[in-house]
């Protein structure tokens, strides 16, 4: 049996409270994604590789290769166990309890606004192109126009969010959803850096909080359900903690702190980290300039 | 132009393979466009905007994965279709590869009879335990864990040696058996020179130099940083040298180390007293009368050691290339450096390297300060500030606690360097790059950003930042040597040809009449 090691609140609460029963949506090496037969949530056994994040367990293995799991395996709670068929056992009784708490906006920014220009330059420096941070040789024309279009429509939503431009913010939001061949795309991807900014208890962007709700009750269909879910949790202030971490250093913390936090962000996915991390500077701009 | 597309309902694939998969598929030859990708809405959207749009796309849903692929001739299609699927079945089958694993050293051990050899890296806590079984079992051990106490460390190394075996170890980082690398090593020339060291890059660098002089190695056998301390007494040197003495390949036996503890070094220069065959010395800072009283050859730099080893092993001298220091630069950049840039900044992956570097300037120097400093008035106060000649070994624990190696991830430098390239007192700042197995796959290019940004900061201000740059390795190691060093000089960083050039054009550049102390 394997220990699973800390894991989301709401999913151990979802384990723990209902009979929990679930199939196997699909299997990478670090992480094993779960849909509940109860709603079609998704939720994720990740390796120690990852971090903690919403609707997530970390378990103790290194990898989930040579596990033989497959897409459709049933999934089902027995007494303290997860027991995906006779594949792997989980104890959760072992499983630290984490949740995420975004940190207040600060009302003086002089170091937020630092900590802006400096995590700007390292991802001008050492961002990963691809989606929003455009490359100098795209493999092909789609990846050329796909970059295009990310620039010119986060460009649409960055301006509308800094001049008050409610009524655009939907659409500019939904036209970047699915936008990005990856797994998790872009578009997102961008959108989820957005939404934690906007979620901040006194973030001067909150103004468009219910909009984040809006676009979630409307972009289902237009994404896949991995990233459907995260976007979700992020319209709810729920990230992975190395975003957490990102935001609370940006935030309060030193030039060093930002940059240390921001490269466990850029670690993420292919282009993904990089997408996050520029959505989270539109949104932190945008809260600079509204902020006055 | 031809167009085939393929829809795999609910497949997904990470991003990073996506990526990885896509960028190989529009690589291949006759594919003039390939597409791997979701198909969401806004993803079709772009395909129609540049002209691929099809009935099948159109009825790919967000959890499909579209393969779409363009060529210019209908002939060529379905070949390159085979093509880019044979990339995703070859990743599949990547992924669901089973290699033999076994779970002990006991069921490998009985596995593999023929073994006689185990490489150990768990967690510190069960490394001891992992090696004694591996002894148990009558196989020589590599033990890259580190958390050992020195007690455990004697009980090892003692029960190998009753044994007959080796015992490498604990934190050893670095060999070449059979012409193996292991862990951190170079690719190099099978030769006649053996190597025990307790140093893993004042190891590997020895290794390159005496392949860069037409040399080659028969064996390199790490001993662990800690063999030569009193507590240990040298157990596995000598035993190493025993074993290169015995080794009928070896003609020439190359140790390579920190200064030993005296009473050490007393057992290490019985030991070569003993030995027939030559035997070079490269103690960093060591003693040279001691060596030579000894019938050992002493070497004072690593480039030394290397070319005494293959002169010995009879390479003809007149055809090596010595890389000679390059004096009319050192004479053009000390031109260009004004009276305020008096000092070296060292940021450096591998710990020897970097003694090596510091140990030149301190022969010029009295204010050379580091993070491995021997002497304690001039350990850095804060590791995070340089103090006048400075350098700084990433790989040390101070570094690296919870992070990889630099050697592994360079990137944690680059922080340091644009801190050190901003500060007006800084003349030079030398850094080196490892390449070879276990290191990162491209370490000038993690740099380059910084050493351009750093460049052109520089000359904003009218200041002229001198960048020493290192690459450890050879021309049959990956990444390319010639690639590596191509980049370096075409940012405008100058390139030393080994650690030893680096640290005398460090040293003598920053070095002027009125700047001397």
């Amino acid at each position: 049996m394997i220990h699973a090691k800390s894991g989301d609140n709401y999913f151990l609460q979802q384990l723990v409270d209902r009979e929990f029963t679930g199939t196997v949506h699909s299997v990478f090496k670090h992480a094993l994604n779960i849909r509940s037969v109860a709603d079609g949530e998704i939720f994720t056994l990740a390796t120690t590789a990852m971090d903690n994040a919403p609707n997530t367990l970390v378990i103790d293995l290194d990898t989930l290769d040579n596990l033989h799991i497959k897409q459709n395996d049933s999934v089902r709670m027995k007494r303290d166990q997860l027991l995906i068929e006779d594949k792997l056992q989980i104890g959760i009784q072992t499983a630290t309890c984490w949740q995420c708490h975004l940190p207040i906006f600060p009302s003086d920014t002089t170091k937020l606004k630092n900590n802006v220009v400096q995590v700007k330059r390292f991802i001008d420096l050492y961002g990963k192109s691809g989606g929003m941070k455009r490359s100098d040789s795209p493999v092909s024309e789609f990846e050329a126009e796909t970059s295009r279009l990310l620039k010119q429509r986060t460009t649409l939503l960055h301006d509308g969010l800094c001049n008050r431009r409610l009524d655009s913010f939907q659409q500019y939001a939904l036209d970047l959803v699915g936008l990005g061949p990856g797994l998790t795309p872009s578009g997102d991807d961008f959108l989820v850096g957005l939404f934690t900014i906007i979620l901040l208890e006194g973030s001067p962007c909150s103004i468009y909080q219910p909009l984040c709700e809006s676009v979630i009750k409307i972009m289902k269909p237009l994404t896949n359900d991995i990233s459907y879910t995260t976007l979700k949790k992020a319209a709810y202030g729920q990230v992975r903690e190395s975003i957490h971490s990102l935001v609370c250093a940006m935030l309060s913390g030193t030039e060093t702190e930002s940059i240390q936090a921001l490269k466990k962000v850029l670690a993420i996915g292919s282009s993904s980290g990089t997408d996050i991390a520029l959505g989270l500077i539109s949104g932190l701009e945008a809260n600079i300039k509204l902020g006055g | 132009m031809s167009i085939k597309v393929v829809i795999k309902r609910n497949t997904y694939f990470d991003s990073v393979s996506l990526m990885s998969l896509s960028t190989k598929a529009n690589q291949i030859e006759g594919v003039e466009q390939a597409i791997i990708g979701m198909g969401t809405e806004m993803n079709k959207g772009v395909i129609r905007n540049v002209g691929l749009m099809t009935p099948e796309v159109e009825e790919a849903t967000a959890g499909d994965l579209m393969i779409i692929v363009k060529t210019a001739n209908a002939d060529e299609t379905e070949s390159a279709y085979l093509a880019v699927e044979e990339l995703l079945t070859n990743k599949n089958s990547a992924q669901a590869k089973s290699d033999i694993k076994y779970a002990t050293i006991d069921s490998a051990a009985q596995g593999i009879p023929d073994a006689n050899f185990a490489v150990i890296s768990v967690n510190g806590a069960f490394a001891v335990r992992e090696a004694r079984k591996a002894l148990e079992n009558d196989l020589h051990v590599m033990l890259f864990s580190d958390n050992v106490s020195v007690e455990d460390e004697v009980e090892l190394k003692t029960l190998a040696h009753n044994k007959g075996l080796l015992m490498m170890g604990p934190d050893c980082g670095t060999a070449i058996i059979g012409n193996t690398g292991l862990c951190f090593a170079n690719a190099v020339r099978k030769g006649s020179i053996g190597i025990v060291a307790a140093s893993g890059t004042g190891s590997q660098e020895v290794s390159v130099r005496i392949h860069d002089f037409g040399g080659g190695i028969t064996q390199l056998i790490g001993t662990g940083g800690r063999d030569l301390s009193k507590e240990v007494g040298g157990i596995m040197m000598l035993d190493g040298i025993k074993a290169l003495d015995a080794d009928e390949a070896t003609k020439v036996i190359v140790l390579v180390s920190k200064p030993p503890e005296a009473s050490v070094e007393k057992k290490v220069l019985a030991q070569i007293k003993e030995c027939s065959k030559p035997v070079v010395v490269y103690f960093i800072g060591g003693n040279e009368e001691a060596v030579v009283a000894a019938g050992g050859q002493f070497a004072k730099t690593s480039k030394e050691a290397a070319l005494k080893a293959v002169l010995l092993a009879g390479i003809d001298e007149a055809g090596i290339n010595k890389r000679a220091l390059n004096v009319p630069l050192i004479e053009e950049v000390r031109a260009k450096l004004s009276p305020e840039q008096k000092y070296i900044r060292g940021l450096f992956c591998g710990g020897t390297l970097c003694d090596e570097s510091m140990y030149l300037a301190m022969e010029k120097f009295n204010n050379v300060y580091s993070n491995i400093q021997k002497n304690p008035d001039f350990l850095l106060k804060d590791i995070n500030v340089s103090q006048e000649h400075t350098f700084i070994d990433f790989g040390d624990d101070d570094f690296t606690n919870g992070k990889p190696h630099p050697m592994i991830d360079p990137s944690s430098r680059i922080e340091r360097f644009l801190q050190e390239a901003k500060d007006p007192s800084v003349g030079v700042i030398v850094m080196d790059f490892v390449l070879g197995f276990g290191s990162h796959e491209d370490p000038v290019g993690v740099m380059l950003p910084a050493i351009i940004e750093a460049k052109q900061l520089a000359e904003k201000e009218g200041r002229h930042l001198e960048i020493i740059g290192y690459v450890l390795g050879t021309d049959i190691d990956k990444p390319n040597l010639e690639d590596q060093v191509k980049k370096l000089i075409d940012a405008g960083v100058t390139h030393a040809s080994s650690s030893t050039n680096a640290g005398l054009l460090a040293r003598e550049m920053v070095l002027k009449g009125d700047h001397h102390e």
